[in-house]
């Protein structure tokens, strides 16, 4: 027993030197400024400024907002290429595994040039209506960055999600359906029950992926969108303000594992 | 080398799954350990191969205590149902695995797969990988793997539960082979599948519910068996309950003779008799019932009578004109057939 | 097998191109097409040009592609060989203590890569370690992202290896070490690969901890991609993303295939 614990001691040194103690330091340095001695002014402060309470806002409603939407339009594309097969299906699978490995500005960067102001939806618009101005302008606000979060996130709830149907029976369907089941019963009743471990799973990573997205925000170069961990880069690498950095950063832990947390608790208690 | 469980307990979070064991298997010889699933039998086994670490007890090979040496360290060969053949490796280095393990030097590695592959005949086999080969073949390599390290003691655990019944017939046959040209090897077998165990062991151990119920010769517990469990579990039985008398038994109103040696007059016994040497017609012992159910199984007819509220089974040789569902018939058998079974009266 | 009737069968196919396509193939397109254009304010692209490509492979765009293969290789490498040992140590252990080392692996994921990156300043600006400046930082940030998700995978792995090969293994006289070394390691290869190919993938788009470390003269692809985009150079910032995604596609390729080989085996 003492000998396995030795095996396990060098990567948890590791993890503890490279992540756990600067997380440490982290929470150190928003406690105590530069003055030295400890106190939760910091904290005041930042709880105390607009824009610190709009980026908690607004990270706090995009993640599930984000979240769901993956699950609801993952569910619904894993279902048809599982179920509804049609030629090419197997290829749209090898699309989503290909889709995962690239990173999520990405998503943005096209979506500039889709919906940008120049782009090419306003400049048909404006091509075929003479007008000055397209209608798409939601690309700088939160709508932006949540459907670039939908874009992206969905194939990570898809992925799991076939593995999950690759597993199921299809005896339990046509079994279902020649008992006279329609398909929307039998969504519900035989492939729900068995998805809904993978989606409880995926939910959660998704949740915590949103909260924490940073390329996406950060690409759409809007002021008007500020999530947490955009704040923390600002205050640190913009504004040189360390101890306020650490305070967002602590929140911003808080959070994500608090709601990481909740939603596993949640989850759990949902029988998944 | 023999293998000797001396009180060996094994329990995970208090739940005993073999209780207090004793049992002895001399060098060169095969034990069967038969028994339903869940009777411990192969708990026994994988103590023996140093997989459980029994909770009181030890395990001895030979002289050797081994309760306290990690697997690696016991030189058993062992193979299991699922056969567990390296994937990655072909038969010729899964055969080579163990010698490698021990450093064996290579010249001596070349020959001993060789030789292993040769007995197993699968030496046409050695450059294959182990998912090209049918499961009777890898049930082969697993055993020629566990022969390469020259082991003096071989665990076989329901190696044949994966074969169809023709293959695990043949492959009964090669097993008597092996053990004829490795005499000195003793063999620990735990199957479920009394037919293995009758044909292959010089003695076999029947368990039930973790604990030990009977350990003797084929011939003896089928003979005569210690108890219900063991009578039902080694061959067909039928077991009726029957009250001891002078120089007989009663049974369903009908005296029967059998020996009643070592049994109380008065006292409630189980009469075993096995179904094959209940005959159809009257002689001594009769028996009076109606046919219940009769089936036909080709070389036989199968008998089900019901006598006064109890079934019994008679095997007959296949009738030109069996009896009807509901007839009437006489069965009988010779006293010397039954054995009076006085201890553990279950009927089941 | 769900749907039988033709008609909802087109229906159902219908709706997903109509989500499909848009969303996760165009955006794809749109930035290929980018990289070979000037200009893009109608329903095509116009301009074609492949000057977008010479300045993406020459002079800082490469030095910043090399930078970003080196930071990715290192980083996975050392990630697979942290978390494969922390996920094999963990197997061995109680029911308790493995939850734990669960918990504790899977916690970066969790943690905001931003504040990763953030505490990582934080911690190597100051003694006893100084990383600050120099290109360790960014890959000891990138390597503690990424081994969360080689943790989680290889012991995933570990979960479903079948402990009767471990244990044939033993029986035939191997140590756990021989064991570990001729039996496991081999079967757990296919999945070894297949993490290294998901954490070199994380680590090539790394963005989030890379902007709050880089050093001068250590700055990643992506850093480069939003810098252009940043300046307003969004067709050149299109042909360095396609630069990215091909090196990557490129490298998860060759891992791939060395995955086949080993599942052959």
């Amino acid at each position: 027993m003492v000998r396995r614990l030795l095996w396990a001691l060098p990567p948890v040194v590791l993890l503890v030197l490279f992540f756990l103690y600067p997380l440490l330091l982290v929470v150190q340095q928003s406690l105590q400024p530069d003055t030295g001695d400890t106190s939760l002014q910091p904290y005041a402060d930042v709880f105390a400024s607009g824009a610190f309470r709009e980026a908690l806002w607004t990270t706090v409603w995009l993640a599930p907002a984000a979240t769901a939407g993956c699950l609801v339009l993952g569910f619904f594309l894993a279902l048809v290429i599982a179920f509804v097969p049609f030629r090419g299906a197997r290829a749209v699978a090898k699309f989503i595994d290909v889709f995962l490995s690239f990173p999520s500005f990405l998503i943005t960067l096209a979506l500039l040039f889709i919906y940008g102001t120049v782009g090419m939806a306003n400049g048909m618009w404006t091509d075929v209506t003479g007008a000055a101005e397209g209608p798409f302008q939601f690309l700088t606000t939160p709508w932006g960055v949540l459907l670039a979060e939908i874009t992206y996130f969905t194939p990570f709830v898809m992925r799991p999600l076939l593995a999950a149907f690759s597993h199921l029976d299809t005896a339990q369907l046509e079994a279902a359906s020649s008992l006279g089941a329609r398909a929307p019963r039998i969504v519900r009743q035989v492939i729900l029950p068995e998805a809904l471990p993978a989606l409880a799973a995926d939910g959660s990573l998704v949740l915590v992926l949103c909260l924490n997205e940073f390329g996406i925000v950060l690409f759409t170069g809007a002021k008007g969108v500020t999530t947490l961990p955009m704040l923390v880069y600002g205050k640190a690498i913009l504004e040189s303000d360390y101890p306020g950095a650490c305070v967002v950063a602590v929140v911003n832990v808080v959070i994500s594992v608090g709601l990481y947390g909740l939603y596993r608790v949640v989850s759990r208690r949902a029988g998944a | 080398m023999g293998i000797r469980f001396d009180a060996v307990t094994v329990a995970y979070d208090g739940n005993v799954v073999l209780d207090s064991l004793d049992l002895a298997v001399q060098a060169g010889e095969v034990m069967a350990l038969l028994g339903p699933s869940g009777s411990g039998k192969t708990t026994a086994l994988r103590a023996v191969a140093g997989f459980v670490r029994p909770s009181a007890g030890r395990v001895f090979l030979g002289e050797r205590d081994v309760t306290d040496l990690p697997p690696y360290r016991r030189g058993i060969g062992m193979v299991v149902q699922q056969y567990a053949l390296f994937p990655h490796l072909r038969v010729e280095d899964n055969v080579a695995f163990g010698l490698k393990a021990r450093k064996v030097a290579k010249t001596e590695i070349r020959a001993r797969v060789a030789e292993a592959l040769e007995m197993t005949g699968m030496a046409a086999y050695a450059r294959r990988h182990p998912r090209e080969l049918s499961g009777g073949q890898q049930q082969r390599v697993a055993v020629a793997r566990a022969l390469a390290i020259r082991p003096d003691v071989l665990l076989l655990d329901e190696p044949l539960s994966a074969l169809d019944a023709r293959l695990r017939s043949d492959m009964l046959a090669e097993l008597a082979r092996l053990h004829r040209e490795l005499p000195d090897v003793s063999i620990l077998y735990v199957t479920h599948d009394q037919v293995e165990a009758l044909t292959l062991a010089d003695r076999i151990a029947v368990m039930d519910k973790a604990r030990l119920q009977a350990c003797g010769t084929p011939r003896e517990l089928y003979r005569a068996p210690a108890n219900a469990f063991t009578a039902s579990f080694v061959g067909n039985a039928n077991l009726l309950p029957v009250t001891v008398g002078a120089d007989g038994v009663a049974f369903a109103g009908a005296e029967l003779k059998v020996d009643t040696a070592g049994a109380a007059r008065g006292s409630k016994a189980t009469l075993c008799v096995r179904p094959h040497l209940v005959g159809l017609g009257d002689g001594p012992n009769r028996l009076q019932g109606t046919v219940s159910e009769i089936q036909w199984r080709g070389s036989t007819h199968r008998l089900y009578v019901d006598v006064d509220g109890h079934r019994v089974m008679a095997d007959v040789p296949e009738l030109r004109t069996p009896p009807a569902h509901g007839d009437e018939v006489t069965l009988h058998f010779a006293p010397r057939d039954a054995s009076l079974l006085t201890a553990g009266i279950t009927h089941g | 097998m769900l749907v039988h009737s033709r008609g909802t069968k087109w229906a159902v196919w219908a709706l997903f191109l109509v989500l499909f396509l848009p969303l996760f193939a165009l955006p794809l397109l749109v930035v290929l097409g980018a990289s070979f254009a000037t200009h893009w304010s109608s329903i095509l692209p116009s301009g074609p040009t492949t000057a977008h490509y010479s300045a993406a492979t020459r002079g800082e765009a490469l030095q910043a592609l090399t930078t970003s293969l080196v930071t990715a290789l290192a980083a996975s490498l050392i990630a697979l060989t942290v978390g494969t040992w922390a996920a094999l140590a963990a197997a061995a252990l109680p029911k308790r203590v493995r939850r734990l080392l669960d918990a504790l692996f899977v916690l970066p994921v969790a943690v905001p890569s931003v504040v990763v990156g953030l505490a990582i300043l934080v911690a190597f600006s100051q003694p006893p370690i100084l990383l600050n400046g120099t290109r360790w930082i960014v890959i000891a940030a990138h390597t503690v992202l990424v081994t969360a998700f080689a943790y989680q995978s290889v012991s995933a792995a570990i979960v479903r290896l079948d402990p009767a090969y471990e244990q044939a293994a033993a029986s035939l006289g191997a140590r756990p070490g021989y064991v570990l070394w001729r039996v496991k390691l081999p079967l757990l290869l296919p999945s070894l690969t297949a993490a290294a190919g998901l954490c070199f993938a994380l680590s090539m788009g790394e963005l989030s901890a890379t902007m709050m470390l880089y050093p001068p003269d250590w700055t990643p692809l992506p850093v480069l991609i939003y810098a252009a985009t940043d300046r307003g150079s969004l067709f050149a910032g299109s042909a360095l993303a396609v630069v990215l995604m091909t090196a990557t596609l490129l490298v998860l390729l060759a891992v791939s295939r060395i995955r086949t080989k080993a599942s052959y085996r």
